[in-house]
Protein backbone atom coordinates (compact mmCIF):
# COMPACT_ATOMS: atom_id res chain seq x y z
CA UNK A 1 0.00 0.00 0.00
CA UNK A 2 1.41 3.53 -1.09
CA UNK A 3 0.26 6.29 1.28
CA UNK A 4 1.64 8.91 -1.18
CA UNK A 5 2.03 7.95 -4.09
CA UNK A 6 4.39 9.89 -6.44
CA UNK A 7 3.23 11.93 -9.30
CA UNK A 8 4.76 10.83 -12.58
CA UNK A 9 5.13 14.34 -14.19
CA UNK A 10 7.68 15.14 -16.64
CA UNK A 11 11.36 16.19 -15.73
CA UNK A 12 10.31 18.56 -19.45
CA UNK A 13 8.28 21.92 -19.12
CA UNK A 14 5.88 21.24 -22.10
CA UNK A 15 7.68 23.99 -23.78
CA UNK A 16 11.42 23.05 -24.34
CA UNK A 17 13.23 23.41 -27.27
CA UNK A 18 13.03 20.79 -29.53
CA UNK A 19 15.53 21.13 -32.77
CA UNK A 20 13.84 20.41 -36.42
CA UNK A 21 17.58 20.44 -38.10
CA UNK A 22 18.16 17.31 -40.27
CA UNK A 23 21.80 17.14 -38.82
CA UNK A 24 20.99 16.70 -34.89
CA UNK A 25 17.98 16.82 -32.88
CA UNK A 26 17.28 16.15 -28.97
CA UNK A 27 13.75 15.32 -28.41
CA UNK A 28 12.31 14.49 -24.36
CA UNK A 29 9.81 11.54 -24.50
CA UNK A 30 7.42 12.81 -22.51
CA UNK A 31 4.53 10.38 -20.69
CA UNK A 32 5.14 6.77 -20.90
CA UNK A 33 6.62 4.62 -18.34
CA UNK A 34 9.98 2.66 -17.21
CA UNK A 35 9.69 -0.27 -15.28
CA UNK A 36 12.68 -2.43 -14.04
CA UNK A 37 12.08 -5.86 -14.27
CA UNK A 38 14.19 -8.07 -11.95
CA UNK A 39 14.32 -12.01 -12.78
CA UNK A 40 15.44 -15.00 -10.71
CA UNK A 41 18.71 -16.75 -11.76
CA UNK A 42 16.88 -18.62 -14.36
CA UNK A 43 14.93 -16.21 -16.50
CA UNK A 44 14.92 -15.45 -19.80
CA UNK A 45 14.06 -12.72 -22.00
CA UNK A 46 12.04 -14.59 -24.40
CA UNK A 47 10.07 -16.09 -21.65
CA UNK A 48 9.70 -12.33 -20.26
CA UNK A 49 8.21 -11.16 -22.86
CA UNK A 50 5.88 -13.60 -23.92
CA UNK A 51 4.08 -13.43 -20.23
CA UNK A 52 4.29 -9.73 -20.72
CA UNK A 53 2.53 -9.95 -23.56
CA UNK A 54 -0.20 -12.12 -22.40
CA UNK A 55 -0.81 -9.79 -19.23
CA UNK A 56 -0.38 -6.56 -20.95
CA UNK A 57 -0.70 -6.76 -24.80
CA UNK A 58 -1.78 -2.91 -24.64
CA UNK A 59 1.65 -1.89 -22.84
CA UNK A 60 3.82 -3.70 -25.35
CA UNK A 61 6.81 -6.07 -24.34
CA UNK A 62 9.64 -3.31 -25.41
CA UNK A 63 12.41 -4.84 -22.88
CA UNK A 64 15.93 -3.55 -22.89
CA UNK A 65 18.19 -5.64 -21.12
CA UNK A 66 20.40 -3.23 -18.49
CA UNK A 67 22.12 -6.33 -16.37
CA UNK A 68 22.12 -10.49 -16.24
CA UNK A 69 18.30 -11.04 -15.47
CA UNK A 70 17.32 -7.18 -15.53
CA UNK A 71 15.66 -5.14 -17.87
CA UNK A 72 13.85 -2.19 -18.50
CA UNK A 73 10.46 -2.40 -19.60
CA UNK A 74 9.70 1.07 -21.59
CA UNK A 75 6.28 1.72 -23.21
CA UNK A 76 4.60 5.04 -23.88
CA UNK A 77 0.87 4.86 -22.23
CA UNK A 78 0.99 5.78 -18.62
CA UNK A 79 0.59 2.94 -16.14
CA UNK A 80 -0.74 3.93 -12.81
CA UNK A 81 -0.03 2.10 -9.35
CA UNK A 82 -3.54 -0.04 -9.45
CA UNK A 83 -2.23 -1.19 -12.94
CA UNK A 84 1.40 -1.85 -11.68
CA UNK A 85 0.18 -3.96 -8.79
CA UNK A 86 -2.67 -6.26 -11.37
CA UNK A 87 0.72 -6.20 -13.26
CA UNK A 88 2.66 -7.75 -10.22
CA UNK A 89 -0.08 -9.78 -9.64
CA UNK A 90 0.04 -11.84 -13.13
CA UNK A 91 3.57 -12.27 -13.32
CA UNK A 92 4.76 -15.48 -12.39
CA UNK A 93 7.15 -15.61 -9.15
CA UNK A 94 10.25 -15.69 -11.61
CA UNK A 95 10.04 -11.93 -12.17
CA UNK A 96 9.32 -8.58 -10.24
CA UNK A 97 8.36 -5.02 -11.21
CA UNK A 98 9.80 -1.99 -9.19
CA UNK A 99 7.82 1.12 -11.03
CA UNK A 100 11.19 3.56 -12.09
CA UNK A 101 8.90 5.98 -14.14
CA UNK A 102 9.04 8.62 -11.11
CA UNK A 103 12.80 8.05 -11.70
CA UNK A 104 13.90 7.74 -15.01
CA UNK A 105 13.70 10.05 -17.88
CA UNK A 106 14.00 9.08 -21.71
CA UNK A 107 15.21 11.35 -24.31
CA UNK A 108 15.91 10.60 -28.13
CA UNK A 109 18.62 11.53 -30.23
CA UNK A 110 18.04 11.54 -34.09
CA UNK A 111 19.56 12.76 -37.17
CA UNK A 112 22.67 11.94 -39.33
CA UNK A 113 24.95 12.79 -36.72
CA UNK A 114 23.63 11.47 -33.92
CA UNK A 115 25.54 8.14 -33.96
CA UNK A 116 29.03 10.47 -34.21
CA UNK A 117 27.77 12.63 -31.14
CA UNK A 118 27.39 9.80 -29.05
CA UNK A 119 30.56 8.44 -29.86
CA UNK A 120 32.22 11.60 -28.12
CA UNK A 121 30.38 10.73 -25.10
CA UNK A 122 30.69 6.44 -24.70
CA UNK A 123 33.11 4.05 -26.21
CA UNK A 124 30.26 1.34 -26.53
CA UNK A 125 30.84 0.45 -30.32
CA UNK A 126 27.75 1.96 -32.14
CA UNK A 127 27.96 0.92 -35.60
CA UNK A 128 24.96 -0.68 -37.30
CA UNK A 129 27.03 -4.27 -37.82
CA UNK A 130 27.26 -4.30 -34.06
CA UNK A 131 24.59 -2.58 -31.91
CA UNK A 132 21.36 -3.06 -34.21
CA UNK A 133 18.31 -1.94 -33.98
CA UNK A 134 16.40 -2.69 -30.72
CA UNK A 135 19.95 -3.37 -29.13
CA UNK A 136 20.79 -1.78 -25.63
CA UNK A 137 23.61 -0.92 -23.74
CA UNK A 138 23.67 0.60 -19.72
CA UNK A 139 26.72 2.86 -20.10
CA UNK A 140 28.38 6.42 -19.77
CA UNK A 141 27.87 9.05 -21.53
CA UNK A 142 31.02 11.12 -20.13
CA UNK A 143 30.42 10.63 -16.72
CA UNK A 144 27.07 9.78 -16.60
CA UNK A 145 25.74 6.54 -16.60
CA UNK A 146 22.61 5.96 -19.53
CA UNK A 147 21.06 3.38 -21.29
CA UNK A 148 21.72 3.68 -24.84
CA UNK A 149 19.25 2.00 -27.48
CA UNK A 150 18.91 2.11 -30.98
CA UNK A 151 15.35 2.70 -31.94
CA UNK A 152 16.44 3.39 -36.30
CA UNK A 153 19.23 3.60 -37.70
CA UNK A 154 20.20 7.17 -36.84
CA UNK A 155 17.63 7.46 -33.85
CA UNK A 156 18.96 6.55 -30.36
CA UNK A 157 16.80 6.67 -27.05
CA UNK A 158 18.64 7.32 -23.70
CA UNK A 159 17.53 6.63 -20.28
CA UNK A 160 18.95 8.48 -17.58
CA UNK A 161 18.38 8.96 -13.53
CA UNK A 162 15.92 11.97 -13.48
CA UNK A 163 18.44 13.83 -11.39
CA UNK A 164 20.90 13.65 -13.82
CA UNK A 165 18.27 14.42 -16.94
CA UNK A 166 19.31 18.36 -17.54
CA UNK A 167 23.52 17.82 -16.81
CA UNK A 168 22.86 15.03 -20.07
CA UNK A 169 20.73 17.21 -21.62
CA UNK A 170 23.42 20.47 -21.53
CA UNK A 171 26.11 18.04 -22.44
CA UNK A 172 24.10 16.67 -25.51
CA UNK A 173 23.60 19.83 -26.83
CA UNK A 174 27.09 20.85 -26.11
CA UNK A 175 28.46 17.82 -27.94
CA UNK A 176 25.85 18.30 -30.85
CA UNK A 177 26.93 21.96 -31.14
CA UNK A 178 28.82 21.18 -34.20
CA UNK A 179 26.24 19.98 -36.40
CA UNK A 180 23.74 22.36 -35.64
CA UNK B 1 43.19 5.92 -25.25
CA UNK B 2 41.51 3.92 -22.32
CA UNK B 3 42.23 -0.05 -21.71
CA UNK B 4 39.57 -2.20 -22.36
CA UNK B 5 37.97 -4.64 -20.11
CA UNK B 6 35.92 -7.70 -21.61
CA UNK B 7 33.10 -8.10 -19.12
CA UNK B 8 31.42 -11.35 -19.44
CA UNK B 9 28.13 -9.83 -19.85
CA UNK B 10 28.48 -6.58 -21.26
CA UNK B 11 31.34 -7.24 -23.86
CA UNK B 12 34.32 -4.62 -24.16
CA UNK B 13 33.70 -1.04 -21.84
CA UNK B 14 36.57 1.06 -20.58
CA UNK B 15 38.36 0.56 -17.85
CA UNK B 16 36.24 4.05 -16.69
CA UNK B 17 33.09 2.38 -16.50
CA UNK B 18 34.60 -0.17 -13.68
CA UNK B 19 35.05 0.49 -9.84
CA UNK B 20 38.00 -2.23 -8.70
CA UNK B 21 38.09 -3.41 -4.75
CA UNK B 22 41.80 -5.19 -4.69
CA UNK B 23 42.69 -8.51 -4.81
CA UNK B 24 40.63 -11.89 -4.18
CA UNK B 25 41.74 -12.55 -1.01
CA UNK B 26 42.34 -15.89 0.02
CA UNK B 27 39.53 -17.86 1.78
CA UNK B 28 38.67 -16.27 5.37
CA UNK B 29 40.65 -18.27 8.26
CA UNK B 30 38.35 -19.93 11.10
CA UNK B 31 37.22 -18.23 13.69
CA UNK B 32 39.90 -19.70 16.00
CA UNK B 33 42.95 -19.11 14.03
CA UNK B 34 45.64 -17.77 15.19
CA UNK B 35 46.21 -13.85 15.57
CA UNK B 36 49.23 -14.08 12.61
CA UNK B 37 46.72 -16.26 10.69
CA UNK B 38 44.43 -13.69 10.81
CA UNK B 39 46.34 -10.45 10.76
CA UNK B 40 47.64 -11.60 7.38
CA UNK B 41 44.39 -11.79 6.11
CA UNK B 42 42.91 -8.47 6.96
CA UNK B 43 45.97 -6.53 6.56
CA UNK B 44 48.54 -8.07 4.53
CA UNK B 45 48.74 -8.28 0.83
CA UNK B 46 50.42 -9.27 -2.42
CA UNK B 47 52.29 -7.47 -5.11
CA UNK B 48 53.13 -9.74 -7.14
CA UNK B 49 55.10 -9.36 -10.66
CA UNK B 50 52.50 -11.11 -13.15
CA UNK B 51 48.91 -12.68 -12.81
CA UNK B 52 47.27 -11.36 -10.14
CA UNK B 53 43.35 -11.59 -9.72
CA UNK B 54 41.29 -8.70 -8.52
CA UNK B 55 37.47 -7.80 -7.79
CA UNK B 56 36.22 -5.39 -10.43
CA UNK B 57 32.63 -3.83 -10.14
CA UNK B 58 30.89 -2.80 -13.43
CA UNK B 59 29.41 -0.09 -11.75
CA UNK B 60 28.27 2.02 -14.96
CA UNK B 61 27.36 -1.21 -16.84
CA UNK B 62 25.75 -4.27 -15.64
CA UNK B 63 26.52 -3.54 -11.91
CA UNK B 64 27.87 -7.00 -11.10
CA UNK B 65 30.97 -8.16 -9.55
CA UNK B 66 33.48 -9.50 -11.48
CA UNK B 67 36.81 -11.97 -10.98
CA UNK B 68 39.82 -10.64 -13.53
CA UNK B 69 42.97 -11.89 -13.96
CA UNK B 70 45.14 -9.26 -15.15
CA UNK B 71 48.85 -9.62 -15.43
CA UNK B 72 50.75 -6.63 -13.25
CA UNK B 73 53.30 -6.20 -15.73
CA UNK B 74 51.74 -6.22 -19.33
CA UNK B 75 48.18 -4.83 -17.80
CA UNK B 76 46.35 -8.02 -20.32
CA UNK B 77 43.39 -9.10 -18.86
CA UNK B 78 43.34 -13.34 -19.74
CA UNK B 79 40.34 -13.64 -18.16
CA UNK B 80 37.25 -12.40 -16.43
CA UNK B 81 34.28 -14.02 -14.89
CA UNK B 82 31.44 -13.43 -12.75
CA UNK B 83 32.05 -13.02 -9.23
CA UNK B 84 29.40 -15.93 -8.50
CA UNK B 85 31.30 -18.37 -10.13
CA UNK B 86 33.71 -18.33 -7.07
CA UNK B 87 30.88 -20.20 -4.96
CA UNK B 88 30.87 -22.85 -7.72
CA UNK B 89 34.56 -22.78 -7.69
CA UNK B 90 35.17 -22.86 -3.74
CA UNK B 91 32.73 -26.13 -3.59
CA UNK B 92 35.17 -28.05 -4.86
Amino acid sequence: MRDYPLENRSAFSPDVAVGTGAAINLAPVPGGFVIHVLGDAKSDEAALKQVLAKIAPELGADVRKSAPNQWFWVGDAAVYSDRLTELQAGLVNQFALADQTHGRVRMRLSGASSRTVLAKGTMVDLSADLFAIGQSAMTQIGHIGAMITRIEDDSFELIVLRSFAASLWDELHHMAAEFR
Amino acid sequence: MSSLVKCPHCGLRPREEFTIRGEVATPRPSAGADEATWFDHVYLRDNPRGEHREYWHHSSGCRRWLVLTRNTLTHETSDVVDASTLKTEGAQ
